[in-house]
């Protein structure tokens, strides 16, 4: 194995050495007004990895996100999925060229059914247009049946097949979590971006969850990026993070480096760096 | 939790979808509605008239065409979330268009602007072509007042759509009288179409009256299952995801701005078509008026009170809302104080409308799913 | 050259009107966050109550309303302007309280929806037999007829003169003064800050102990009495009164809430901005191009803005939170 560089990366699971990374960010930035909320971020995903975005609150963690998904259009710098350039497209083209989400704040369509939330976001993949949709030809019916059958097993997956029939408005706190996942796998990313998804869990919710999230990433081989808070599941699952603090990276390694890291510690705690205690 | 994943999916898959899409692959049943539709349609348009008489037909008609702009409305309004109150402008542009169609299309194809043969005769046919034709201009104009839609979002929009209708109607306003003399018009070059001869205020009158039962219930018919198969599959959910949260559908890989330009052009092409279908009824003439913002505000009542999504309410509430007023004909003034108050009152009670999102047959879905539950 | 003069009179006059029903739209919005569709007919309302308090008054001071012989003392106009700000105050705080209270914490849409309700209710009530029937009526003019002053201009040969009237005069002159007089109110005393924190956030200024209720009470208050001002005002200049719900009054609200919206709607001084620019638009495209499309002008103008910049003239830039 080779020492952690730019371009290649260990992972630890399976011991493969990925080259080319499949997500490649440097030096993007925004500003809001005055306020630069996001500075020269850079990011490197490879395939199939599992990373965190940390920081305390404000820090622009999400607003990364917002510029990775086309939110936002960033004011500087080049961002690249495989060797498409995203720097311009829009929300709707980065999800179709393979970057998915979820939402710090739940933005699930309350009122369509379960299933119904599933199968929008995998209709992206299907090639139905609107004269077969209202001639119901063989071949509305046909990918119609495809994108349910998907939707059913993606569900089954998650153990949310039995409320497929539900409005997703109504599922239960802890449901609604995992339903933006899955909708978000709907789309058949390569990458996927969680925003908290361990927030408001309870410490089962959050195990069963970060189990999941590592299964996740085997099963359909996407490289995650794990907004989170929780810092126990964070170093737990997660094999680079990444640290901000103002907009500014301040610090980005493995999760041992990380947590040995003078200015993170710093960081959290709004002290010096000698002032004491380990906050993880 | 993924456990049981290694279970085969296939077994697990219910087949029970909501409502009755049809899920069989024959495409033959996809005609199946449609065939039905006009059957009902003639059926309306021979046994109607005897049993009822001319004035009850009429209302029939009203309420028809009355179906036809809510349902179409709806599309933009209830399933798309967007919040259009021009709709009406789009029918005067689709009855207009179509009524220089079959009013100058008469003289030059017969020699004279009247009603040309019976049934499904050669001056019928004109007329439904030309309520195409209204139908394919208003959907361009629907393009058009679309575009803005990207840009601006709930009440902008309301404004910029309620400016389209008054603009049209200003607009109608200033066009010229209607040229009734057929050798005049076919010995006349194309300059006696600047202004176009429409009747500028007056109205555009003299148009031969070819709207009947079956055209009118035709129409409504393909309206009906055009709205309805939106809604349950792909395109649909897309516009309902607009509705819903127009961030997460991005993130979902929705065009938002697709589908708000595609609602706008499919309902104006709706109402177009019915404004050809209201130009071509016998009682009326079709003048500026017919664009304004007050007709517009009728079929953004019905889909209010219908519930903004559901196209059996919205029909109902269309119906209802012609007939009801007809009955009354004693209370007139006071017919838009009640619709006033009904708008106020839906909006503190019950804001989603009668029957919200939900279809009249959604009601006995959970039933229908424990029966079937019950027989494997 | 005398042509020129007179439409820069017009504008100007109709100008201040567009702006004094445009600040109606405007604070509201500012406040509320949504399109208060029935504020035109607030502006019908003051134009009516005017109408009936002066054919009830003018009796009474031995004068006949529609055929005043020699004009009412100064004081009458002063009266009635004043009582139909008043009433329409009053009536602008109970429509916020019965209808739009209940749903402060509903969709926009919702909201919008209840005002399209209002304004179609007050439209078909003012039509009713015992209110203002639907006939039309010739408001009764309470100005004199004097002429403030006369400019001529010649050309050669011929001269023409332009004269500027008392009705223009103190159409300008009374808006400008209850417009000044708001922009005290909003930027220099207690009730404009609290006016301004509610509208930056409900939620904040409520828990700083500022009571939104009254606030927004006030706030409609303020606007509807605007609104009857230029009621007033407007059947003082055109004394020929259409019916509640004729299309003319709808319109005449429309364009200024257009003009509310091309300003930048929320904005104090945008709206004001914005009345002139409609009225500067409408006139000399009515004199200058075709007087029969002066209301497309407008529309044209507002589509044209809206897609160039969404958030209007003096609008800021909004982002929403993901």
């Amino acid at each position: 194995m080779t020492a952690d560089s730019i371009h290649s990366t260990t992972q630890p699971d399976s011991g493969i050495v990925q080259l080319a990374p499949l997500l490649r960010v440097s030096d993007i930035g925004i500003s809001f007004g005055g306020l630069k909320a996001v500075q020269q971020f850079s990011l490197s995903l490879p395939q199939s990895v599992l990373y965190g975005l940390i920081g305390p609150n404000g820090a622009g963690k999400t607003t990364v996100f917002n510029l990775l998904t086309g939110v936002y259009q960033p004011d500087s710098g080049k961002m690249n999925l495989s060797d498409i350039s995203l720097i311009g497209r829009k929300p709707h083209q980065i999800t179709a060229a393979g970057i998915a989400r979820t939402f710090q704040n739940i933005r699930l369509f309350p009122s369509l059914s379960v299933l119904d939330n599933v199968r929008l976001a995998g209709q992206l993949r299907s090639s139905e247009g609107l004269l077969h949709t209202l001639l119901r030809t063989s071949l509305h019916h046909q990918s119609e049946a495809e994108l349910k059958q998907r939707a059913m097993e993606l569900l089954e997956i998650f153990e949310l097949q039995h409320r497929a029939h539900e409005l997703a408005g109504n599922l239960s706190y802890g449901h609604q979590r995992r339903l933006e996942i899955v909708r978000a796998l709907a789309t058949s990313p390569r990458v996927l971006l969680l925003d908290e998804p361990a927030a408001g869990l309870n410490p089962q919710e959050k195990r069963s969850l970060a189990q999941s999230i590592r299964e996740i990433r085997d099963r359909f081989q996407v490289a995650i990026l794990l907004i989170e808070h929780d810092m126990g599941l964070v170093m737990d699952i997660c094999e680079r993070i990444v640290v901000l603090d103002h907009g500014v990276t301040i610090c980005e390694g493995t999760p041992d480096v990380i947590q040995n890291d003078p200015q993170v510690i710093a960081a959290y705690l709004g002290a010096a760096p000698d002032s004491g205690q380990n906050i993880f | 939790m993924p456990r049981d994943s290694t279970q085969s999916p296939q077994t697990r898959l219910t087949p029970a979808n909501s409502g009755f899409s049809g899920t069989t692959g024959n495409a033959w049943y996809g005609l199946f509605p449609l065939v039905a539709g006009l059957a009902m349609a003639t059926a309306l348009q021979f046994i109607l008239p005897g049993a009822a008489g001319p004035y009850y037909s009429r209302i029939v008609i009203d309420a028809g065409i009355a179906i036809v702009l809510a349902v179409s409305l709806n599309i933009v309004n209830g399933m798309t979330g967007q919040f259009s109150i021009g709709h009406a402008g789009f029918m005067a542009l689709g009855g207009y268009t179509a009524g220089i169609l079959t009013h100058y299309g008469s003289m030059l194809l017969w020699g004279s602007a009247g009603r040309h043969g019976g049934f499904l005769g050669s001056g019928e046919l004109l007329f439904a072509a030309s309520c195409l034709a209204g139908g394919l201009i208003s959907a361009v104009a629907g393009y058009v007042v679309g575009l803005p839609s990207l840009r601006l979002r709930g009440d902008y929009l309301a404004i910029v759509t309620l400016g389209f209708g008054e603009i049209m109607r200003v607009i109608l306003q200033q066009t010229g009288r209607v040229i009734d003399d057929a050798e005049k018009f076919r010995s006349g070059g194309l300059s006696q179409l600047i202004p176009p001869p429409v009747g500028g205020a007056v109205g555009f009158d003299g148009l031969p009256k070819y709207t009947s039962l079956f055209w009118v219930y035709s129409l409504v018919t393909v309206t009906v299952v055009v709205a309805y198969r939106l809604k349950v599959s792909s395109p649909g959910r897309a516009m309902i995801s607009v509705r819903e949260d127009e961030i997460a559908a991005q993130a979902m890989g929705v065009d938002i701005a697709r589908q708000k330009v595609m609602a706008f052009v499919i309902a104006a092409f709706f109402a177009g078509a019915a404004g050809g279908m209201f130009a071509h009824e016998s009682g009326v003439i079709i003048s500026p008026r017919d664009a304004g913002f007050q007709r517009s505000f009728d079929y953004v009542i019905m889909t209010v009170l219908g519930g903004r999504g559901s196209i059996s309410g919205v029909l109902i509430a269309a119906a209802v809302l012609t007939a009801l007023p007809e009955m009354l004909r004693d209370f007139e003034q006071y017919r838009l104080i009640v619709y006033a108050l009904l708008l106020i009152m839906m909006m503190l009670v019950r804001p989603q409308g009668l029957f919200g999102i939900h279809e009249i047959w959604d009601l006995f879905a959970p039933f229908l799913r424990r029966q079937q539950k019950a027989a494997p | 050259m005398a042509d020129l003069v007179q439409t820069l009179i017009t504008a100007l006059a109709i100008g201040s009107l567009y702006a004094l029903i445009a600040l109606g739209y405007t604070m509201v919005y500012g406040i509320l966050k949504f399109i208060n569709f029935a504020h035109s007919d607030i502006v019908v309302l003051g134009a009516w109550i005017s109408y009936t308090l002066s054919s009830k008054l003018l009796p009474r001071l031995g004068l006949d309303p529609h055929n005043p012989v020699t004009p009412p003392p100064i004081w009458v106009a002063a009266v009635v302007l004043i009582l139909s700000m008043i009433i329409c105050g009053l009536i602008g705080f109970v429509i916020e309280r019965l209808a739009y209270k209940p749903l402060r914490r509903a969709p926009r849409l919702n909201v919008l929806i209840t005002a399209i309700g209002v304004s179609l209710l007050l439209q078909n009530l003012g039509q009713l037999n015992f209110m203002f029937g639907a006939s039309p009526q010739k408001m009764p003019a309470l100005l004199p007829g004097w002429e403030i002053a006369t400019l001529t201009f010649s050309d050669g040969e011929s001269a023409r003169s332009v004269v500027i009237n008392l009705v223009d005069t103190v159409i300008f002159a009374t808006s400008a003064t209850l417009m000044l007089l708001l922009q005290y109110l909003v930027f220099r005393t207690k009730l404009g800050t609290a006016m301004r924190a509610v509208s930056f956030n409900p939620d904040n200024a409520a828990l700083l102990g500022i009571p939104v209720d009254r606030v927004v009470s006030f706030t409609f208050v303020l606007g509807s009495a605007l609104a009857a001002a230029a009621g007033f005002l407007y059947v003082m200049k055109y004394p020929g009164m259409n019916q509640p719900a004729h299309t003319i009054w709808v319109l005449l609200g429309l364009k200024a809430f257009v003009a509310a919206v091309i300003g930048g709607i929320g904005n104090v001084r945008g709206a004001v901005l914005g009345g002139f620019v409609i009225a500067f638009v409408e006139q000399f495209g009515a004199f200058y191009i075709s007087s029969n499309y002066r209301d497309v002008y407008v529309f044209a103008l507002l589509i044209v803005i809206l897609l160039v910049r969404p958030t209007g003239l003096l609008g800021s830039p909004l982002r929403e939170k993901v």
